[in-house]
C-alpha cells in the first residue's frame, strides 16, 4: 500500500514544523560548526573549510589535559548520582505523600516543588551562603557554634576536600531541584491504581513494604523509566546552576564543571571563544545521550511494558 | 464458618456519619445481603467488617472473637469487589496465589491450592493470561478465586455484579449462591440491586444513610417493610404512597385518600386512635393492585380508589400501567392481555392484606409504631 499523509500526518505538521526550525536545523548546524575551526565567532573567516581536528583534540585533551579529565570524571559522578537522588528520592517522596494524610500532603508537595519554582539565581544564591568558604558561611557558622570545627572550611575549593565535597555540593544542589520532577509524575500515577487494589492486598495480608514492592511499584513501572530517561537528558546538558557555583567560587573551577558547562564556556567565555571545540564536545555530549537513552530504555525492557493496543488501528 | 457480629458500630468521617449505631448478627454460613441506595454506608459496613477502618465506636465479633482491634489480615475475611480489582501486572495463577504467598506458604501446597480453586470456578485454562486478556466475568472468578483461596471465615462481596450483563449477572448469582451452600461459608453481600438481594439472601438487611431500616428474611422485608423507605426502596416498581387524612366515622377512623375513603382494620383502628394521627401515608405495591373496569362491589373490603390512564409500558409479560388519581401518579402492573388505553377512567382495587398504613411523621408502618408505643409505656 502506498503510504498517505493521513489525519494524523495532518496534525503532526505544525509540531514537527517546529521541531524542524527550533531543534533539527540547529542540530545540523552545530554538527557542522563542528567540523569547522570556528573561533571566536568569525564566521567570515573560518566558515567553509571542514576537518576532525575539533575531534582529534578533544581526543588528545582527554589523554593529555589534567583539567579536562576532572572535567569528564565531574560529569559521570554528578550525572549517575543525581539521577539515582532524583529517581530514587522521587519514588521515595511520592510514595511517602502516597501514605500520608491528605492535610499534610499539599505543604509538603509545595515544599518539595519550592526548589524548582525559586529562580535559578536566588535559589543558587541560598546555596552559595550555605557553602560561603568565610565564618559567615550559613555551614560553617552551625559547625562551628556546634564546636565541630574551629576553622572555616572552604567546602568546594579545599584541595584536601576534593573532588568529593564539590561533587557532593553539586549533587545536593541539583537534587533537589530534581527530585520533586519524580515525586509529581510518581505520585500522580501511584493515585490512578485503584484503591480497592491496595484495599485487597491489605486484606490478604500485606505489609506496606509489601504492598510497595509487590503491588505499587510495578504498576508505575512505566513511570520510572519515563522520568529516568528523561532526568538522565536533562541532567546530561545542565548547566545553568553549576555555572553559576563555579563563577562564585563556591566549588573547584574543574572538580565542579560537567562537560555542559565546558561547552558553554568554550564557546561563550570572554576572551578567546572556541565554538568549534565546543560544537565538537556538545555533538559527543548528544551521542552520549542518545546512546545512555536507548541503554536505558533497552534495560528497564521497555518492549515488553508496551501493552497491545485495545483495538486495532490503521 | 463463624458468626459476625456488630454491637452498635460506628464510624464517622470528619462530619459524616457513614455508618450509624449499628447492631447486627450475621449468621454462621448464611448468606446476608446489605441492601441500602449509594451512599448509605454498604461498603464502610463492610470494610469495619473486613478491618481496612477501624469503628469510631462500637466492637466487632467473629463468634467469641473480640475483633475490633485487629488488623485485615488477623480476620481471614476475602473480600470481592465491583471493579475486580485485580493486580494488571501479575497473571491470573499468581493474582490468585498473592494471599497464599503473602503467608509464605510453601509453593507445592499454593499450587495444589491454586489449582483447586481455579477448578472450583472453571478458570484453569485462563491461569497464564492477565486480567487486561479477560471478560468481565471471567475476571469476577478469578477474584472470587482469589477470596476463596486463603479459605475465609467469612466472605465479604462488595457489588460483585454490577459490572457484568443482565443475563450473566442471572447465571452468577445461582452459580454464587450454590457455591457459598456447599463451602459453608458466611457470607455478606452488598448490592443496592433490591431483585438480586430478593433472590440470593438468606436474610436482607436494608440499610440507609448509615442506619439498619429493617432485618429480615426477603418474603417478610417485602411483605411486611417496617417504614416508608424500606416500602418504596424494595419492589419494582416500588409501592405506590398517598398522603391521607383521618376522619371520624360514627366514632370510627377513616381514612380519606385520593377522593375515596378507606376504613382500616381494628389493630390499625387502635393504633390511629392511640397514636393519635390525624395524617397517614397510605401505600400499596403495583402488583397488588387490580385494575377494574367499574367500581368494585358492595361487598368488597379494601382500598378502592378511580383513576385515569395515562401511560401503559407494556414489558411482554406484564404491563404496567400508570394513572393519575386526584392528581397523583399511581402505577399498577396488569397481565399481558389488560392493556388499556390513555385516558381509560378505571378503578384501582387494592385488598385490605395489601394496605400499609404509615405514620407521616416518623414514617413507620403502624404496626411498628404500635411497637415503639408499647416499648415506650414499659416502665423500665
Ligand atoms: N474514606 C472516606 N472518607 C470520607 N467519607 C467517606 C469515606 N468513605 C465513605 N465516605 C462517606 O460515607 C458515606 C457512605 O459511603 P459508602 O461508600 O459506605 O456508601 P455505599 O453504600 O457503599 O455506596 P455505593 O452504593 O455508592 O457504593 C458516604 O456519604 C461517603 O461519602
Ligand atoms: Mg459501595
Amino acid at each position: 500500500m502506498r503510504p498517505r499523509l493521513g489525519p494524523a500526518g495532518f496534525f503532526l505538521i505544525p509540531a514537527l514544523a517546529l521541531i524542524l526550525v527550533f531543534y533539527v536545523a540547529p542540530l545540523i548546524l552545530s554538527v557542522y560548526i563542528s567540523f569547522t575551526p570556528l573561533k571566536n565567532w568569525n564566521l567570515d573567516r573560518y566558515l567553509g573549510e571542514t576537518s576532525l581536528d575539533n575531534y582529534r583534540a578533544l581526543y588528545s585533551l582527554m589523554r593529555f589535559d589534567p583539567d579536562f579529565q576532572k572535567v569528564l570524571k565531574t560529569t559521570v559522578v554528578f550525572t549517575t548520582v543525581t539521577l539515582a537522588v532524583n529517581v530514587l528520592g522521587g519514588l521515595g517522596l511520592a510514595l511517602a505523600l502516597y501514605f500520608m494524610d491528605e492535610r499534610l500532603s499539599l505543604p509538603y508537595r509545595v515544599l518539595w516543588l519550592l526548589p524548582r519554582m525559586t529562580p535559578v539565581a536566588v535559589y543558587s544564591l541560598l546555596w552559595y551562603y550555605f557553602f560561603l568558604g568565610s565564618p559567615e558561611g550559613t555551614l560553617n557558622s552551625i559547625l562551628m557554634r556546634l564546636g565541630v570545627i574551629d576553622e572555616p572550611v572552604q567546602w568546594g575549593t579545599d584541595p584536601r576536600l576534593l573532588p568529593e565535597m564539590a561533587w557532593a555540593i553539586l549533587v545536593i544542589v541539583n537534587g533537589f531541584v530534581g527530585v520533586s520532577f519524580g515525586m509529581i509524575v510518581f505520585y500522580s500515577a501511584l493515585h490512578n491504581i485503584p484503591r480497592e487494589q491496595v484495599i485487597a492486598a491489605r486484606v490478604d495480608g500485606a505489609s506496606t513494604l509489601q504492598l510497595m514492592r509487590y503491588v505499587l511499584i510495578p504498576q508505575i513501572r512505566w513511570h520510572i523509566v519515563y522520568v529516568t530517561v528523561w532526568q538522565l537528558l536533562s541532567l546530561l546538558t545542565t548547566f545553568a546552576h553549576i555555572f553559576l557555583l563555579v563563577e562564585w567560587g563556591v566549588v573547584d573551577r574543574y572538580w565542579g564543571q560537567n562537560l555542559a558547562l565546558y561547552v558553554f564556556l568554550k564557546a561563550f567565555s570572554g576572551g578567546e571563544s572556541y565554538q568549534g571545540l565546543a560544537a565538537a564536545a556538545a555533538t559527543i555530549l548528544v551521542v552520549i545521550g542518545v546512546v545512555l537513552g536507548f541503554i536505558a530504555l533497552r534495560v528497564m525492557r521497555f518492549r515488553e511494558m508496551m501493552v497491545e493496543p485495545k483495538g486495532e488501528l490503521g | 464458618m463463624v458468626e459476625v457480629r456488630l454491637e452498635r458500630v460506628s464510624k464517622r468521617f470528619g462530619r459524616v456519619v457513614a455508618v450509624n449505631e449499628v447492631s447486627l448478627v450475621f449468621e454462621d454460613g448464611r448468606f446476608t445481603v446489605l441492601l441500602g441506595p449509594s451512599g448509605s454506608g454498604k461498603s464502610t459496613l463492610l470494610y469495619l467488617i473486613a478491618g481496612i477502618y477501624k469503628p469510631t465506636s462500637g466492637r466487632i465479633f467473629f463468634g467469641d472473637r473480640d475483633v475490633t482491634e485487629l488488623p485485615p489480615k488477623e480476620r481471614n475475611v476475602g473480600l470481592v469487589f465491583q471493579n475486580y480489582a485485580l493486580y494488571p501486572h501479575m497473571t491470573v495463577y499468581d493474582n490468585i496465589a498473592f494471599p497464599l504467598r503473602l503467608r509464605g506458604v510453601p509453593e507445592p501446597e499454593i499450587d495444589s491450592r491454586v489449582q483447586e480453586v481455579a477448578k472450583l470456578l472453571r478458570i484453569e485454562e485462563l491461569l497464564d493470561r492477565y486480567p487486561g486478556q479477560l471478560s468481565g466475568g471471567q475476571q469476577q472468578r478469578v477474584a472470587l478465586a482469589r477470596a476463596l483461596v486463603k479459605r475465609p471465615a467469612v466472605l465479604l462481596l462488595d457489588e460483585p455484579l454490577s459490572n457484568l450483563d443482565a443475563l450473566l449477572r442471572l447465571s452468577i448469582r445461582a452459580e454464587l449462591r450454590k457455591l457459598q451452600q456447599s463451602l459453608g461459608i458466611t457470607a455478606i453481600h452488598v448490592t443496592h440491586d433490591q431483585a438480586e438481594a430478593m433472590s440470593m439472601a438468606d436474610k436482607i438487611v436494608v440499610i440507609d444513610r448509615g442506619r439498619v431500616q429493617q432485618v429480615g428474611p426477603p418474603e417478610e422485608v417485602y411483605e411486611r417493610p417496617r417504614n416508608l423507605f424500606v416500602a418504596t426502596f424494595i419492589g419494582s416498581p416500588p409501592s405506590n404512597t398517598l398522603p391521607g387524612s383521618v376522619e371520624s366515622d360514627g366514632g370510627y377512623p377513616v381514612v380519606r385518600v385520593a377522593g375515596s375513603t378507606y376504613r382500616p382494620g381494628e389493630e390499625e383502628a387502635r393504633v390511629v386512635e392511640e397514636a393519635g394521627l390525624d395524617r397517614v401515608v397510605v401505600a400499596f405495591r403495583p402488583e397488588h393492585a387490580r385494575l377494574l373496569e367499574a367500581p368494585p362491589d358492595e361487598g368488597f373490603d379494601g382500598l378502592s380508589l378511580e383513576g385515569e390512564v395515562y401511560l401503559v409500558e407494556p414489558l411482554g409479560k406484564e404491563n404496567i400501567v400508570t394513572l393519575t388519581v386526584a392528581g397523583l401518579p399511581v402505577k399498577t402492573v396488569t397481565p399481558p392481555e389488560q392493556r388499556p388505553g390513555p385516558g381509560e377512567k378505571l378503578y384501582i382495587a387494592v385488598p385490605r392484606p395489601r394496605v400499609m398504613l404509615f405514620d407521616p411523621d416518623t414514617g413507620l408502618n403502624l404496626w411498628s409504631l404500635a411497637e415503639q408505643l408499647a416499648a415506650a409505656r414499659r416502665p423500665d
